[in-house]
């Protein structure tokens, strides 16, 4: 039986915005079906790192696969199959949550089915119908998790996905992590949060568009 | 999915966004409005004057209203990042450029079928001698400008780049639509759509120019 590729490789990637390295010589290897934690305080690299594997941009050196596929050359494939959960939740402001998932089903031609049920599971049934201009960003967020449920990516990347979320919000986010970690599928997650990612089954540390090569001082996290 | 069925996802999705904002209605066909009358009134009571100026002044306010609209179609986009949603998703990035520019062609015609007619009656234009000729050069030019904006509209996703950035690619990449759109706007008014065929060939030369450019540009715009 063919062994799968790992989730995600990195080799030496480096992403400069301008003059400033935002990411320098980045490896990495995360195997299919494992939890990342990746830890690091704002500026770190994080954001970077999770935009170059969900490939919303592109490596300035180096060079990775995600889920086997190469990170620019197949990067329509991998985009079919990885969904990016980010502080900015992605949503057209004047449409409805039941709306904007809607729209994410048509574009991934994705059955609409299972819609209900997801916004009943981060709880915004009552809502659903009114426009997210009105929503706390707790609710943005959770229509941001309804969209990753609805799509059930192998590669889940969640970028910071607890800022500015009450204790109700932040159990929806780790339920979702959970949801994907019994389905098998893998989840890179980034947060300065101590008190979250107490499911991951490994964690790496960032500063200064590094990866640490060992554990930070308390300072660094 | 084929790219006609994801462009009028795309399309569908930006008119719902409009219709739920009113932006045409509230926002761009009040500010087309009133700039044409601060036309008229700064031209003053002539008759003759304003007859001969309607058509250049009409267009100068679709131009303005279509650069309110791109700004606006743009805005909803970048407001919660939703651009990177579609450059994420399984889009053919033509559907995307195509789709904009219908939802905004769709709502300056809506506009314009409501200028033109006060136009008419504010400077004294005549609409019915060359009705075919006169909805053609407004159907031709809308597209077109919905080209050019739809293309240029992408680069603009931060608001400063907005307000600044976006009028000074579009309005002069713009100006063959104006001068065509005038012209044959100036012959159908005055009885002579026959000889406004050149310019209408101009703007369907200018259609297909940047529908094709968009075709194939778009997708570098659109990526990082």
């Amino acid at each position: 039986m063919p062994v799968a590729a790992p989730a995600v490789v990195l080799s030496g990637v480096t992403r400069v915005f301008g003059v400033i390295p935002a990411l320098v010589r980045a490896d990495l290897r995360v195997e299919r079906g494992d939890t990342l934690l990746i830890r690091g305080a704002n500026g770190a690299g994080k954001s970077t790192l999770l935009r170059i594997i969900a490939t919303a941009i592109s490596p300035t050196y180096g060079s990775g696969t995600v889920l086997g596929m190469d990170l620019v050359a197949r990067r329509e494939e991998i985009r079919r199959r990885t969904e990016l959960l980010g502080h900015r939740t992605r949503l057209y402001e004047d449409l409805s949550a039941r709306e904007n998932l809607r729209f994410t089903c048509s574009l991934y031609g994705l059955e609409t089915r299972t819609l209900e049920d997801v916004l009943e599971r981060v709880g915004l049934t009552e809502v659903a119908g009114e426009r997210v201009r009105g929503y706390s960003q707790g609710m943005r967020q959770r229509v941001a998790v309804a969209r990753a449920l609805i799509r059930m990516p192998a590669l889940l990347l969640l970028d910071e996905p607890y800022s500015g979320l009450d204790t109700e919000a932040k159990e929806v986010v780790d339920r979702a992590v959970l949801d994907a970690q019994r389905a098998g599928r893998t989840v890179i997650l980034a947060t300065h949060d101590l008190t979250r990612g107490g499911m991951a089954t490994r964690t790496i540390f960032m500063d200064g568009g590094r990866i640490l090569p060992q554990l930070p001082t308390p300072s660094q996290t | 999915m084929s790219l006609l069925r994801q462009t009028a996802l795309i399309a569908a999705k930006d008119l719902r966004v409009e219709v739920r904002g009113r932006y045409a209605l509230g926002a761009v066909l009040p500010f087309a409005g009133t700039l044409l009358i601060a036309f008229g009134l700064s031209l003053g009571p002539g008759r003759t004057l304003l007859q001969e100026t309607a058509p250049g002044l009409l267009w100068l306010a679709v131009l303005f209203a279509s650069v309110l609209s791109f700004r606006q179609a743009y805005q909803s986009e970048s407001e919660d990042g939703a651009i990177e949603g579609l450059l994420l998703a399984p889009v053919d990035r033509a559907a995307i450029f195509f789709g904009k520019a219908i939802a905004v062609v769709a709502a300056l015609l809506v506009m314009e079928v409501v200028v033109v007619p006060m136009v008419a009656g504010l400077f004294g234009l005549s609409l019915g001698r060359e009705p075919l000729t006169l909805a053609a050069t407004f159907v031709l030019g809308t597209i077109g400008l919905g080209a050019v904006g739809s293309l240029f509209g992408v680069l603009t996703e931060s608001p400063r780049a907005r307000e600044a950035v976006f009028p000074l690619l579009v309005l002069p990449l713009a100006t063959p639509v104006l001068v065509a759109g005038v012209k044959a706007t100036s012959l159908a008014v005055g009885g002579r759509g026959g000889e406004a065929g050149s310019w209408l060939g101009l703007l369907v030369a200018f259609d297909l120019v940047f529908m094709a450019a968009g075709t194939l540009v778009f997708g570098f715009l659109l990526e990082d």
